[in-house]
């Protein structure tokens, strides 16, 4: 299944583009996803995850739904998904 | 609503409002009378402060620490090259000064402690975070949450911002994000850069929030959050939710600020 991945920020930095398509086996959670993206992305390790759940620090929508309010990690992604991965930002 | 009229010099200044649909001279009024605390005088406050000031917005409260840079002067827009290297705040209040004199400003020299952090936004309709750091922006959410001040959200990183308002009756700031990230890990501007208009795009859409707030109109960014991405010119809004557990807003939230490490990554202790 094709999932849409969509960087902000601080992030979009460390991945070097806003937007990555990218194929997954049905049944890929978010948890999985974020996994392999600390793994492949060395300004993304330890950013994501901590100790098993999504860190405090960042927000991760699932086509406009926050994970949060679904299943977090255990979040089941879906043909056609966009994953959006975000940090809070303070400059003002 | 108290007796307050328009004389014949408002009534010509704040023509255009008066003679707009849903505005009017009672939401000129509800502005002259209404207040808002802008806290940062930089980027994202100075746009802020120059269209609640032209709108009427009768008292505002302008918070800011910094002196002008010289450096300052290619985004923060009340600030001239004679101030450099004078106060933000009082640079930003002769700004208003200048600008409209209906305008009562309470220029604040400082950066808020969390003692003050509550009774300060308290005394204000709405509060505007133009703020460049974690600790004041979570700071000032979990004030304006305990006291039930709304509070428009604007920040900025390079080329993008991110902008949301923060109703009394939620969701909150840490419903989005419940900890901010540890010091030094996001860099400021001052790092990486910012493109110069950035944050008067994103400090106009601020101001646009608060006017609204202090006149009841319209839609707000309540449990939305808006991105907006200068480099592509695109607007995107995504809806987030009340989280039940959040430390400051949730079932079992905070009521005063005393337990939370503001100078870390602003957790708040659990019971």
């Amino acid at each position: 299944m094709n999932v849409e991945l969509r960087f902000f920020a601080t992030f979009r930095q460390a991945v070097g583009r806003k937007v990555v398509e990218r194929e997954f086996p049905e049944g890929t959670t978010i948890g999985e996803v974020l996994y392999e993206l600390e793994e492949e992305y060395d300004d993304l390790s330890g950013q994501l995850i901590e100790d098993g759940e999504l860190r405090p620090h960042i927000n991760v929508l699932k086509s406009g739904r926050e994970a949060l309010h679904l299943d977090g990690m255990e979040t089941v992604l879906e043909d056609g998904d966009r994953l959006s991965i975000f940090p809070p930002v303070a400059g003002g | 609503m108290s007796d307050l009229s328009l004389d014949a010099t408002q009534l010509d200044r704040y023509s255009r409002h008066i003679i707009l649909d849903d505005v009017g001279p009672e939401g000129q009024k509800r502005l002259l009378e209404g207040s808002a605390l802008v806290v940062g005088a930089g980027g994202l406050g100075a746009p802020v402060i120059q269209y609640l000031a032209a709108a009427g917005v009768g008292r505002l409260g302008i918070v800011d620490d910094d002196v002008v840079e010289r450096s300052n002067l290619q985004r923060q827009v009340i600030h001239r090259d004679a101030d450099v290297g004078r106060p933000k705040a009082e640079s930003a209040e002769e700004f208003v000064a200048d600008l409209n004199p209906d305008i009562e400003v309470e220029a604040m020299e400082r950066r808020i402690a969390p003692e003050e952090a509550r009774n300060l936004v308290a005394d204000y309709d709405v509060v505007v975070d133009c703020t460049d750091n974690f600790p004041t922006r979570y700071m000032l959410n979990d004030a304006c949450q305990i006291e039930g001040v709304p509070l428009c959200h604007g920040a900025i990183y390079k080329f993008e911002g991110q902008i949301t308002t923060l109703s009394p009756d939620g969701p909150c700031y840490r419903c989005l994000f419940p900890e901010a990230p540890e010091p030094g890990t996001v860099p400021d501007c001052a790092t990486t850069g910012v493109l110069g208009v950035l944050p008067g795009t994103v400090g106009c859409l601020q101001a646009t929030e608060a006017v609204k707030v202090l006149l009841g109109l319209g839609e707000t960014l309540t449990g939305r959050l808006l991105f907006y991405d200068a480099r592509e010119l695109s607007f995107e809004t995504v809806p987030y939710q009340r989280n039940p557990d959040c430390p400051v807003c949730g079932d079992d939230g905070i009521d005063d600020l005393a337990g939370v490490d503001y100078d870390g990554g602003c957790g708040v202790a659990s019971d």
